[in-house]
């Protein structure tokens, strides 16, 4: 193909580019080709014995139960939070996108959870929901009499890990969908009003398949750090227990990469995750951004 | 040009004799810790004690951050080619340790220069191979019952239970008189089984704990495995046990009140003492009757001296160690955080001083460890990659606590893991 600009040119766009070449070089080419190597040998924590292993700590991971409990919960889980997330956030923004009283304020404190760390959200959660000294967690067995317990109930600790994430993509989310609703052109929503249509179709035919591309946007952001970044709240609250529930893939990755310092079998879960991930992420171009409306 | 060449040569000259200034005299020991919190001023008291006595050693000590945090650091700085002299290691990465290839074991360089006879045995047994001391005791401790004195007198129960058909009873009374709403939580839940293996003189691991060679299998489905797991679950079925986590979050329930006992590390006490809002009592670990007699075991963590150092900076490591072995920095040690003073003569002194009979809970875990019987099954197991099965026997006990499988299911599960997990350790030496 016949470039734009005249050969000499070249070297210039190259040595602009050069900078976050070296840098993705480095810091993400390299160490990935390194973990591929490293997944298949089997070595001790310092390194100074290493046997070849072939491809045996693939296969042992894809036909580990453990291993499949790790990624269907991440699966599960991920799912979950990011529909809850990004449907809970659309709702705020459009119940905040009117000109009611005092409207900055509740706007300025629904964004205050992205200021977090996920780390920061799970010890928030576990101090409000701790079993018997969390408020939370009192005036809930208070009112319904349920007892929520997520040190030693799994499901109750698998909640808890959707409520603490979701909580923490919030503000994420709602940024993004306030600044799509302002962008949404009041003319179009004033001639439906004529039309004679209520404010929920309103919401359905125009709002909706405006934001669509904030929303697809959205999609993927939330999927991305929901399923890695969570790693933080499972770190303080639960490290994966009780018995497995919530033991998500990127905390078992870290688990055997850095407390049980298995390089090769941490390696190759690393390069399982990283095609699971390009694969969720295409999928979702391919199938998710048709339904995209761009105005 | 020439204005420029002068400052070049000035300011190579500077850092030169900067540097040499440092290494002329003062020799510099790196230590890698893991003492958070309160701990990390203790470190530092002892530190800055032995540099003023000792000035021509500096010693920097340093906190790396969690026990796995500091060791995995340790193994970056090793396989950078850089280590420190001394890292502090937990109990679990023992067998990491005398396996890497990287350490110098401390009996080489101590020699004779530190009566290690001095310490106290079950310490001196569990970082010993083949009677020989690799590491240098730091903090340690072991794991004992703290109960809720008041709890029990509300409860109408006037002595800590001594077997645990004992917590059974008591747990139902407490929960019936309204005293707690539940009996006894424990933290560390593997640890805790690794106690109570060690406490009835069980093995937990072949090959005498693996201390004769690598341990390649391990006990948990024994049948006295099975019955401690057993009893723990029946236990929990009827509510005396409240399960509390994997590390410290049960103490929040036993300080809450809603446990009135909890089996925890010695190193709780002081915490324990001082943000309790009833009287804490402690005893000796709860027996199953008819299984034997052994000792607990000890945990913490220990110093490792790193190879690639000469051997003016091995003889300063010395200095310190026998700074650190010196009965009054180990007194201080001991109060200001709880773990055990490591030689006899420390625990003499704090006798004398009525320590002891002032604080008589700092007694307990000392009686319980001391009245042991030391045996190759109660000087503690060594594993490799313990990290790993200490999470798969935690697991094992949550499942058989959470109802996803049956005592006896769990324990054959993480047994058939941790022999695998085993397995590829031992390979990876070719025997």
């Amino acid at each position: 193909m016949q470039s734009k600009f005249s050969k000499k040119y070249n070297f210039l766009a190259y040595l602009l580019l050069s900078p976050s070449i070296i840098i993705v070089i480095t810091f993400l080419i390299y160490p990935s080709l390194e973990s591929l190597y490293l997944s298949f040998f089997r070595s001790t924590p310092f390194g100074n014995r290493q046997i070849f292993v072939g491809l045996e700590n693939f296969a042992r991971l894809l036909t580990s139960e453990t291993y499949w409990n790790s990624l269907g919960r991440s699966l599960i889980f991920t799912a979950i939070t990011v529909f809850i997330s990004i449907s809970f956030s659309l709702l705020l923004a459009v119940l905040t996108n009117k000109n009611i009283r005092g409207v900055k304020i509740y706007k300025s404190l629904l964004i205050w959870p992205f200021a977090f760390s996920f780390a920061f959200s799970g010890i928030i959660w576990g101090v409000l929901m701790h079993p018997n000294v969390g408020i939370m967690s009192y005036y809930i067995q208070l009112l319904t009499g349920f007892e929520f317990n997520w040190v030693n109930s799994g499901s109750a600790a698998f909640i808890l890990l959707i409520i603490a994430s979701s909580w923490r993509m919030l503000g994420y989310n709602f940024i993004f969908f306030i600044a799509a609703l302002q962008n949404v052109s009041p003319s179009l929503l004033e001639s439906a009003e004529i039309d004679g249509a209520n404010p929920f179709i309103k919401f359905w035919k125009i709002t909706f398949p405006l934001i669509s591309p904030i929303t697809f946007f959205l999609l993927i952001m939330n999927t991305l750090q929901v399923f890695f970044l969570t790693f933080g709240i499972v770190d303080v609250l639960t490290k994966g227990g009780p018995a497995r529930a919530t033991d998500i893939v990127t905390y078992k990755l870290f688990r055997d990469a850095f407390l049980s310092m298995r390089t090769g079998y941490a390696s190759a879960q690393s390069i399982i995750l990283f095609v699971i991930v390009a694969g969720i992420t295409i999928f979702q171009f391919k199938y998710a951004g048709k339904k995209v409306f761009y105005q | 040009m020439r204005k420029k060449i002068i400052f070049l040569v000035a300011l190579f000259s500077l850092l030169l004799i900067g540097s040499m200034s440092v290494s002329a005299e003062v020799i510099e020991i790196e230590f890698w810790h893991a003492m958070s919190g309160g701990r990390t001023a203790a470190v530092e008291r002892i530190v800055n004690n032995f540099n003023a006595e000792h000035p021509n050693i500096k010693v920097n000590a340093q906190f790396t951050g969690s026990y796995a945090e500091t060791l995995t650091q340790g193994i970056s700085a090793v396989r950078a080619g850089n280590p420190p002299h001394i890292i502090q290691v937990y109990e679990v990465g023992t067998q990491t340790m005398l396996d890497s290839q990287a350490i110098v074991p401390v009996h080489e360089i101590v020699g004779d220069q530190i009566d290690f006879g001095s310490v106290i045995q079950p310490i001196l047994n569990y970082y010993s191979v083949d009677g020989k001391l690799y590491s240098m005791p730091f903090n340690s401790s072991t794991a004992m019952l703290y109960y809720n004195k008041d709890a029990f007198a509300k409860a109408g129960i006037d002595s800590p239970p001594e077997t645990w058909a004992d917590v059974e009873e008591m747990g139902l009374k407490l929960i019936e008189s309204g005293a707690a709403n539940h009996g006894l939580s424990f933290g560390w839940p593997a640890w805790i089984m690794e106690q109570m293996f060690a406490y009835h003189n069980q093995p937990y691991a072949n090959n005498m704990n693996g201390r004769d060679a690598r341990a390649t299998e391990i006990y948990l489905n024994s049948d006295f495995g099975k019955h401690v797991l057993g009893t723990w679950t029946d236990l929990v079925e009827k509510n005396v046990i409240a399960y509390g986590g994997r590390e410290y979050s049960a103490n929040q329930d036993f300080l809450a009140g809603e446990v009135a006992m909890l089996i925890q590390s010695t190193s709780s006490l002081s915490s324990m003492e001082k943000t309790a809002d009833f009287e804490v009592g402690t005893s000796f670990l709860p027996r199953f009757e008819g299984q034997g007699i052994g000792n607990s075991v000890i945990g913490g963590a220990s110093l490792w001296v790193m190879q690639g150092h000469d051997d003016k900076e091995y003889q300063a490591v010395v200095e310190f160690f026998k700074f650190l072995n010196r009965t009054d920095v180990t007194i201080q040690w001991h109060k200001d955080t709880g773990y055990f003073p490591s030689t006899n003569s420390a625990v003499k002194q704090l006798m004398d001083n009525r320590w002891f009979s002032e604080k008589p809970n700092y007694l307990t875990a000392f009686l319980q460890v001391l009245s042991g019987v030391a045996t190759p099954a109660s000087n503690g197991v060594l594993l490799g990659n313990f990290v790993e099965i200490r999470n798969i026997t935690d697991t094992a006990v949550e499942q058989a606590f959470t109802g996803v499988l049956s005592p006896e299911e769990a324990l054959e599960e993480a047994t058939d893991k941790a022999n695998q997990v085993l397995e590829d350790y031992t390979e990876l030496f070719g025997n």
